[in-house]
């Protein structure tokens, strides 16, 4: 009968049995999840409703909650406390994205009336995100901002890649209908 | 080559060489492209990022006492699970996984309870119920103002600090605020209990318990108002009527020289402040005055 050699099964058990509350393994989970928890909140809710702070208490639950949470959950745990978190807020706010407007320090050589142009299409572009569907912004904006691709965002928001792909498709027939008005003639 | 098809596969990155050409080809290619470009400039990491791990430690640690995982946690552990064993039968006896539904001011929602009857949540008003059991206990407990459409089952029970009402498949308002206690029936049979009395009230009729002092009447509406973003009064003390201004627009109404348990008759729709003020105003032969920041004040005519 061929026997696991302890030390292969133990080395198997480690990865599945660690435990969160453990700094090492939190502090893994922390560097692994932070920026997309944080940009998935972001998109989706805005800069005024404070993403930072509900993906940092998301995180400050998980590890008050750690030892409830197995490792394999941490993901969809953090996701799910911060989103929640998020809806209480939602419900006494007026959501607003306030996606702040570039500084245009490098537009010193065009004119004036070009710079007011592209600022008045980054406005609309800003309401216009704000009209998409809450899924059709985050994923579009997973995609085209920070470049994610559409597998790591499928795994990111736990659908299809072929549902990403379909809200990515919607927002941009969309942001085009709104921005109709800049086409360049 | 279809448009669509490129303009897919383009957002996918996965056109060809060939698909290139076609869709640089396209009349608003140039337009299609600005869109996605300018995408970069709402990333998030341009305007907001979250701490990096030392600086969430560091605020962790400073927002707690830090739980030192180590030390006294043993001893600790002991004396937290005997409680933790006590609370947890207390409430899986008797608080069993309660659902609890909240409104604030100038908000209203609709519920769905677990046997599909419904029930509409006026401002600053509360429900809670205990899902687990709902078949065979249909209880819930009201705080403020709600209309409920009862799906025919069990007894269903709705219970305020000031009276409770039992129902098997109608439709009714309940309101609980200061005071005032008051039960609509619009649809079959409800069975008020308050005060030591219990009443009944079929279609039509309604249960109203002010101050202390009961009176009975009849309505011909097939639902209460508020739900058509109106609130109507019947001889009911002002004070009343402006707590329900207060909750319907989230302002704060300050009042000078104003008899407010003189009895108003009348109403104000939810959708204008102004016209709202005017309405309870007029009557009462009082004036307001209306600052920005949602503030109110009523004087009386000696003003």
């Amino acid at each position: 009968m061929y026997n696991f050699s302890p030390l292969k099964q133990s080395a198997l058990q480690k990865d599945l049995n660690d435990n969160i509350c453990e700094e090492q393994v939190f502090e893994r989970i922390y560097n692994k999840y932070a920026n997309d928890l944080h940009d998935f909140l972001y998109y989706k809710y805005g800069a005024n409703l404070n993403p930072n702070d509900k993906a940092q208490d998301a995180f400050i639950k998980l590890w008050d909650n750690c030892k409830q949470i197995p490792l394999a959950k941490a993901k969809s745990y953090l996701f799910t406390v911060a989103n929640n978190m998020m809806l209480n807020e939602v419900k006494h706010q007026k959501v607003v994205l306030k996606y702040q407007q570039e500084n245009h320090k490098h537009y010193t050589n065009e004119n004036p009336e070009f710079v007011l142009e592209k600022q008045e299409f980054l406005i609309r572009y800003q309401n216009a995100l704000e009209r998409l569907t809450e899924e059709q912004r985050v994923a579009f904006l997973l995609n085209k901002a920070d470049g994610k691709k559409h597998s790591e965002i499928a795994e990111i928001l736990g659908v299809t890649q072929k549902v990403v792909e379909y809200r990515i498709y919607s927002a941009f027939n969309a942001l085009k209908k709104e921005l109709e008005g800049f086409k360049i003639k | 080559m279809d448009k669509n098809y490129l303009i897919e596969k383009w957002l996918k990155n996965e056109l060809t060489e060939a698909e290139k050409q076609s869709f640089s080809k396209l009349d608003d290619a140039e337009f299609n492209q600005n869109i996605i470009d300018n995408a970069i400039h709402f990333k998030a990491s341009h305007h907001a990022k979250i701490n990096d791990f030392n600086t969430f430690k560091t605020h962790y640690n400073s927002q707690n006492t830090p739980i030192k995982k180590l030390n006294w946690w043993s001893p600790l552990i002991k004396i937290a699970s005997v409680l933790v064993i006590t609370l947890g039968v207390y409430f899986a006896f008797f608080n069993n996984s309660e659902t609890l539904y909240k409104t604030i001011a100038s908000e209203k929602i609709s519920v769905e309870l677990p046997d599909e009857s419904k029930v509409e949540l006026n401002a600053q008003s509360s429900i809670a119920f205990n899902s687990k059991n709902w078949k065979n206990n249909r209880a819930v407990k009201l705080q403020g103002e709600a209309y409920f459409k009862v799906a025919k089952g069990n007894v269903f029970d709705v219970i305020t600090t000031q009276g409770k009402v039992t129902v098997v498949g109608t439709q009714f308002n309940v309101k609980q605020r200061e005071n005032y206690f008051e039960v609509k029936c619009f649809e079959g049979i409800v069975k008020v209990i308050a005060n030591d009395m219990t009443k009944q009230l079929v279609a039509g009729e309604t249960f109203q318990l002010l101050n202390g002092r009961l009176s009975e009447g009849k309505t011909n509406a097939s639902g209460p108002k508020w739900m058509d973003n109106m609130s109507e009064f019947e001889a009911i003390p002002f004070k009343q009527v402006l707590a329900e201004l207060e909750r319907q627009y989230n302002i704060q109404i300050t009042i000078e020289s104003v008899d407010i348990d003189r009895l108003f008759t009348g109403g104000f729709m939810h959708t204008n402040l102004e016209n709202a003020l005017k309405a309870i105003t007029q009557p009462m032969n009082v004036t307001f005055e209306l600052n920005t920041s949602n503030m109110v004040i009523i004087h009386g005519t000696n003003n």
